[in-house]
């Protein structure tokens, strides 16, 4: 079921290591409790980090299906763009990971040398055009946000800065949302600051005094998503009563989920 | 003699080897209901699949013939040969397609054109609860039927007449018939090598149109053409084309 009627684009960036990709399972992990939802999770994270924490298996990455289409471009000097962006949609779509509502698609590493724009451009449509099947859009990005634009949307609906409370992590967080209105990094309707680990409300409270990020909400460091991590289960596993999922329980609820 | 004529006498003959009971004929102008759209809904995930047809871990075959001779088309004729889409039990099928058009006017001009209108068109079918992934290049198509659909009774007939109302929306499109194979790999596999030799006069003809300045002494597809009288004449049609420009 479309939220409004179109499909919902959400993209989680932010400093290395504050925790987006435990941020974008925890939504996912959410999300999938709706069965009138079809969601699709993207990892844009070379080491596809989110995989992991999903206990999700890795077919195949974008990059390997673009080094195949590039392979059979050469067996066939001139290939029509139809012929070719049906095979690249087909490849695409062998390449996910269903789950129960949702599909996983990892990017995987940055493209090798060579120039292919028309390869490259042509994945991005497709990405696009696979997504618009999907009810919602769950974007793991990189550090840097224009690497969402360039290898998977040119456009979110909404934009998650992940922070934890160290000045570092909001300074960076503040940092993409500037490249993001001045440099127009990727076009969004609505971005706002996820703080991680936080010990507690005042401590939230106290970074948000700091920042003119609107606070999409906070969540509480959590042994239960520590142990999960260390033992290598998937976040799609954990209870339904945990401190932090709850915290992304009101977070989605924010965004209108 | 058309550009597919050999092929789809092929298609005839393969189709003769299944008798009796291994073969099974609808008519599109008996499907009685519509069967409603997907719109924009028509991703059929894993979970909620009820019979998968051709994945990439099963054969596939699917192409396109078209022929200038109505006598080659039987109007609105849909022949299953193979288990139905409510009769998989549960497994999936190796899947085998073949569109056959009959129409005029294919030339020099048009020809190619033509050819990937009838490409989008035949994959080009929006029923709700059916999906299709689709790749002309690998003559392959992947199709996922919903659990639901089936519960509802979508089968190939209502399948095959959807499918030939929306090639016959096309104007020069005179008679359109459907042949869906899925008994087995072995008949997908003898389907796919027919296909093969559909896929060498497609590529002769992309050629052709593809690349004006082609010197047909070092052509590999040269053979083709000139065996093929269609191919041969839509090479010359266009040769004068060009050089009139």
């Amino acid at each position: 079921m479309k939220i409004g009627g179109k499909t919902r684009r959400i993209a989680v960036c932010g400093k290395g290591g504050v925790g987006k990709t435990s941020m974008t399972a925890l939504m996912l992990k959410h999300l999938s409790g709706r069965k009138d939802l079809k969601i699709l999770a993207v990892d844009a994270d070379p080491a596809v980090g989110l995989a992991w924490v999903l206990d999700v298996n890795v077919k195949k990455t974008v990059n390997d299906l673009r080094n195949e289409i590039i392979e059979k471009s050469r067996d066939r000097e001139k290939i029509a763009r139809q012929e070719l962006a049906e095979a690249v949609d087909y490849k695409l779509f062998d390449a996910l990971t269903e789950g129960n509502n949702f599909a996983f698609l990892a990017i995987g590493r940055p493209e090798s040398e060579g120039c292919y724009c028309r390869v490259n451009d042509l994945l991005k449509e497709i990405i696009e055009s696979l997504s618009a099947d999907f009810d919602v859009v769950l974007i793991d990005g990189e550090a840097g946000i224009e690497q969402v634009n360039r290898r998977v949307m040119k456009e979110v609906d909404d934009l998650v800065l992940v922070s934890d409370p160290s000045a570092k992590g909001v300074r960076v967080a503040e940092a993409l949302w500037n490249l993001v209105r001045e440099q127009n990094a990727v076009a969004c309707s609505r971005a706002g600051l996820v703080l991680n680990r936080v010990r507690d409300g005042e401590e939230a409270k106290g970074v948000m005094e700091r920042t003119s990020l609107e606070l999409f909400g906070w969540i509480p460091e959590d042994e239960r998503l520590r142990r999960q991590d260390v033992e290598g289960k998937s976040f799609l596993d954990l209870p339904d009563d945990f401190p932090a999922g709850a915290a992304v329980a009101g977070i989605m609820r924010k965004l209108g989920f | 003699m058309g550009m597919f004529e050999e092929v789809l006498h092929e298609v005839r003959e393969f189709v003769k080897t299944f008798p009796g009971e291994g073969k099974r004929e609808f008519q599109s102008r008996d499907i009685p209901d519509r069967w409603p759209s997907g719109g924009s809904g028509n991703l059929v995930l894993a979970a909620d699949t009820g019979v998968e047809l051709g994945s990439p871990r099963e054969e596939s075959v699917s192409f396109a013939l078209w022929s200038e001779s109505d006598h080659a088309v039987r109007d609105g004729a849909i022949t299953l040969i193979g288990p139905d889409l409510g009769e998989a039990g549960g497994r999936d099928l190796p899947y085998g397609k073949v569109v056959l058009v009959a129409g005029g006017g294919f030339d020099g001009k048009n020809g190619y054109d033509r050819y990937r209108e009838l490409e989008r068109a035949r994959y080009d079918v929006d029923l709700e609860g059916y999906m299709i992934r689709a790749a002309s290049l690998y003559q392959r198509e992947w199709i996922r039927i919903s659990r639901k659909a089936l519960q509802k009774g979508l089968t190939f007939r209502t399948l095959g007449g959807a499918l030939i109302g929306r090639l016959k929306k096309i104007e020069y499109v005179r008679k359109a018939e459907v042949l869906f194979v899925t008994s087995s790999t072995e008949d997908v596999r003898k389907l796919k090598a027919i296909a093969g030799k559909a896929a060498i006069l497609v590529g002769a003809m992309s050629k052709i149109f593809e690349e004006p300045r082609m010197d047909c002494d070092e052509c590999e597809y040269r053979p083709v053409c000139d065996e093929v009288t269609a191919l041969k004449k839509m090479r010359e049609s266009l040769g004068k084309e060009r050089r009139k420009r």
